[in-house]
């Protein structure tokens, strides 16, 4: 499709440009912050979930500006062109991989395919946690976060997991609504 | 030649504002906050009341709201980001020859993303304190004022 | 058919081209460390809590960085002296996690048992603002961490601590490119340029334990 491989054209481009840092202290520095959530969560696993999806949505909110500032991306005009920018372009761009892209029929869901995963490099599970702490949840938050700074609201699970034995990492994003700009209401006419 | 900057959040709040040069008006920050919620008021009006919407969006920018205001005392040139942040620069009217007024906002956007969006002691749609990003603002418009 | 998940102990560690020379981009980075800091931040009560924890949290990072990087340092010999673990730390162990060597590595004056790494574009801060009322915090104090579970990981334990110093007049006039920025160049429109070039370095301070120093002397004589 024209519009996933100019977005793929596009991150690659991007991703050469952006200062870069290295990838294992990105990967230490997450696992840090995995700890410390971890013990002051005392073993409650949905807590500490919970938790590694606000921080996910935290850097949300704040990377789409620095995406839409730098990646001069064209406006997306529907879900599918945004999961391609999403996946092929911003994903590059951040993390210098390269994801694939599913959309699912009808178009109100999509997946983000990683066979590479910076987050979890140098990561085993111990037995307690292996089915139940989702350690990369962090990109939920993030893709939520980031989606609803542009008014996509969405719903998003780690449906796949390397750390739980499986050979990729999926990430399923689905729509839920498609909030609208509150200035203008006042406005409109009735 | 350039005289002041802001910005207003989503909310219609104003984060930033200061003057670019000593020909600007000097404005206590009441009047700032009124100005302020005031642009950010015109410009849904202004989306509302468009008669024709740009088709597919030309720019970067989400709504058709204000763009560009010219009058006989200053120019103003509006950029709102695709997440509904809008950043605004005021000019003497003879600027706009010398300088793109547009590229100046999407270059102070992209400071804001990193000075601003990257520290961890700044709070989003608070008002913004970063040195980093006031000091990288001051060395852009010295850049662009000593192009004539 | 999907593969058989490899044992994390089987992958490979280390050698040229490998694992070691991946990259993110130096904002993913920075939008992770300014989560950390700010998850910290919520909940510590002083600032010297926020330093300690921020230097915690560094600690056993430190720790698995020597590992790694005399892992893949094939001629590596183990160091037993003070001067030789600090050129260490200020070279190979920056090199590797900071995109460069530090900027220099000094003695202190008045305190025999204290050296100073400084470092004038530390990669933890390169976005931060420490606010006015904050004092004297340095938000590197993660690297500073680091350094300490490297050092007393190696056998040298010490306390590191991170401190903003103003620079001087004309101090780092060649370091006018941000940390690990592809191609510098200073052209508008090049993303790394428009950040205002720092006004103050990072000097993480060491002050060894008193058997260290101690040790190292009696290998003297």
């Amino acid at each position: 499709m024209s519009s996933k491989s100019s977005a793929a054209a596009n991150g690659q481009a991007l991703w050469a440009k952006v200062p870069k840092a290295n990838a294992e202290l990105f990967a230490l520095t997450y696992g840090a912050l995995v700890m410390e959530v971890v013990s002051d969560s005392d073993g409650n696993v949905d807590e500490i979930n919970e938790q590694l999806e606000k921080i996910g949505y935290s850097i949300g909110i704040r990377s789409v500006d620095e995406f839409l500032a730098k990646s001069n991306s064209p406006y997306c005009k529907n879900l599918e062109e945004t999961a391609n920018v999403l996946g092929k372009t911003a994903f590059k761009m951040f993390l210098g991989i390269n994801c694939d892209v599913q959309i699912y029929n009808p178009p109100t869901s999509f997946s983000l395919i990683l066979h590479d995963n910076p987050l979890s490099l140098f990561v085993e599970l111990p037995d307690n946690y292996k089915d139940t702490l989702q350690y990369t949840i962090l990109y939920c938050g993030v893709i939520r976060g980031a989606l609803e700074m542009l008014n996509y609201k969405v719903e998003c699970t780690l449906i796949k997991s390397t750390l739980r034995g499986d050979d990729v990492d999926e990430i399923k994003v689905d729509l839920k609504n498609i909030l609208q700009d509150g200035a203008g209401e006042d406005y409109q006419e009735e | 030649m350039f005289l002041h900057l802001f910005i207003v959040n989503k909310s219609g709040g104003l984060i930033h504002h200061r003057s670019l040069s000593s020909k600007a008006p000097k404005l206590g920050t009441n009047e700032w906050l009124r100005i302020g919620s005031t642009f950010h008021s015109l410009y849904a009006i202004a989306n509302e009341a468009s008669p024709v919407k740009l088709p597919g969006n030309k720019k970067n920018g989400a709504d058709d709201g204000i763009e560009e205001i010219q009058a006989d005392g200053m120019t103003l040139n509006c950029f709102q980001t695709r997440t509904g942040l809008k950043f605004v620069i005021t000019a003497e009217p003879n600027t706009t020859a010398a300088v793109d007024l547009g590229q100046i906002l999407r270059e102070i956007y992209m400071l804001y993303t990193d000075c601003c969006l990257k520290d961890p002691f700044y709070e989003l749609e608070m008002p913004i304190r970063c040195e980093l990003f006031t000091q990288g603002v001051e060395n852009l418009i010295q850049k662009y004022s000593r192009i004539r | 058919m999907s593969r058989t998940p490899v044992n994390i102990l089987d992958r490979p560690l280390g050698g040229r081209g490998s694992r070691a020379e991946t990259q993110v981009s130096l904002s993913a980075f920075s939008y992770l460390y300014s989560e950390l800091v700010q998850y910290h931040q919520n909940r510590v009560d002083s600032i010297s809590e926020l330093e300690r924890r921020l230097e915690s949290s560094g600690y056993d990072v430190g720790l698995k960085i020597l590992e790694l990087i005399t892992y893949r340092n094939r001629e590596y010999k183990r160091e037993i002296r003070l001067m030789n673990i600090l050129h260490f730390v200020s070279t190979q162990v920056w090199k590797a996690v900071f995109g460069k060597p530090a900027d220099s590595l000094e003695r202190s004056v008045e305190n025999t048992d204290e050296f100073m790494i400084i470092d004038y574009e530390p990669l933890t801060s390169t976005f931060c603002s420490v606010p006015a009322d904050f004092g004297q915090l340095s938000a590197d104090g993660y690297m500073s961490g680091i350094v300490a579970g490297v050092l007393d990981g190696a056998g040298f334990s010490a306390r590191v601590t991170a401190h903003s110093v103003a620079l001087e007049e004309g101090e780092a006039n060649n370091n006018n490119t941000n940390t690990s920025s592809s191609s510098g160049g200073a052209q508008s429109g090049n993303n790394g340029s428009l950040l205002p070039p720092r006004k103050e370095k990072a000097v993480f301070l060491v002050k060894f334990s008193p058997e260290v120093l101690e040790r190292d002397a009696a290998m003297d004589r």
